[in-house]
């Protein structure tokens, strides 16, 4: 149910009835004369009641000041630096470069590796192995969506099976077994 | 005591942010965690692995619960957007994780991405996984210079004690 709840105040019910009243007999509602403005045809403007006054003078005034002027109100630096004072904010150990102590040599390559880090030639070995490794899966697929549902076990060159690889998928691949690569 | 909610410093605070607000960072993760489970060894970087790790293993977890249980299948059907890796999630991974307590998953640190940007870059990979192992594990034998420098002082000891 729409309930309409209209109470205006009493005063504001007065004004807009004049006003109502005065538009009824031809008059506009900002008009403060007695005779009757011209009505002409007028486009409906979202404008004030009242046009504003020209005004110069008060403009000119209150116009921001240009930059020449505030450049007067800028920050600048007062002296010029000693080399003493810079060499001290250059210098600070804060920005400094620090030195890494935790650079290790990789026990099966030999390259440099950071003890936190994998050795990053080992890691590429790795990877190139296992993107290979990946290509023979592919093509066992087929197609997309063909994850099998048992575990995968990979076979180098004259390899048998043995019986711990009972119901596993064998994937092949035709070159000798990389000794990093332990068989379990 | 908190006496102040100063929104734009952010010292302390655990949560990351990624994507483009929650529902991308879900989207993303959700995207890590399917090709995790599809490649078994993903690259990515380092923030995204580790926020994606405690996802993948709590779906694993979920997924040891069985292939009946209703909220098992939900979790999996919402996590992983490829539907034949959810077969692969119940029948494959969940026995081959089902002695294990926990920690199903390994997160590396790898080199600093190669392009213009030098991300962190991690690999996080599924234990277990048919492919050759990231870190090789050296076996302790006799002859490594720790246990020779070790007998020798043993028998240095027992020569001194001896007589």
């Amino acid at each position: 149910a729409l309930v309409v709840v209209f109470s205006p105040l009493p005063r504001l019910r007065g004004l807009l009835q004049r006003c109502w009243g005065r538009l009824e007999r031809g008059f506009l509602p900002g008009f403060s004369g007695g005779q009757s403005p011209p009505w002409g045809p007028a486009l409906a403007l979202q404008a004030p009641a009242y046009l504003p006054q020209p005004v110069d003078d008060a403009g000119e005034s209150n116009e921001a000041p240009s930059l020449l002027d505030s450049i007067l109100w800028m920050a600048a630096p007062k002296k010029r630096r000693t080399i003493e004072v810079n060499r001290c904010r250059r210098r600070n150990p804060s920005k400094l470069i620090k030195v890494k102590r935790n650079i290790d040599v990789c026990p099966e390559c030999g390259n440099l590796k950071q003890k936190h880090v994998l050795c990053g030639y080992c890691y590429a070995k790795v990877k190139a192995e296992t993107r290979l490794i990946r290509m023979e899966i592919n093509k066992k697929e087929g197609g997309p969506f063909n994850a099998p549902t048992v575990e995968t076990v990979i076979l180098y060159d004259g390899e048998k099976p043995t019986e711990k690889d009972e119901g596993k998928r064998i994937i092949e691949r035709a070159r000798k077994r990389p000794s990093w690569f332990v068989q379990n | 005591m908190r006496l102040s909610v100063a929104a734009a410093i952010s010292h302390g605070r655990v949560h990351r942010r990624l994507g483009l607000g929650p529902r991308s960072r879900l989207d993303l993760l959700r995207n890590l965690v399917t090709a995790l489970v599809r490649h078994e060894r993903i690259e990515a970087p380092w923030a995204r692995a580790d926020e994606m790790r405690g996802y993948a293993e709590r779906l694993i977890e979920y997924a040891k619960l069985g292939d009946t249980n209703e909220r098992a299948m939900r979790m999996a059907n919402f996590w992983l957007t490829e539907k034949d890796l959810i077969h692969k999630l119940f029948k494959v991974l969940a026995p081959r994780f089902q002695p294990h307590p926990g920690s199903y998953t390994r997160l590396l640190q790898i080199p600093n991405r190669d392009g213009l940007d030098r991300a962190k870059m991690a690999v996080i990979e599924l234990k277990g996984n048919p492919f050759p192992p990231l870190i090789c594990q050296r076996r302790n034998t006799e002859k490594t210079l720790l246990n020779q420098l070790l007998k020798g002082y043993r028998e240095d000891v027992q020569r001194t004690a001896a007589p």
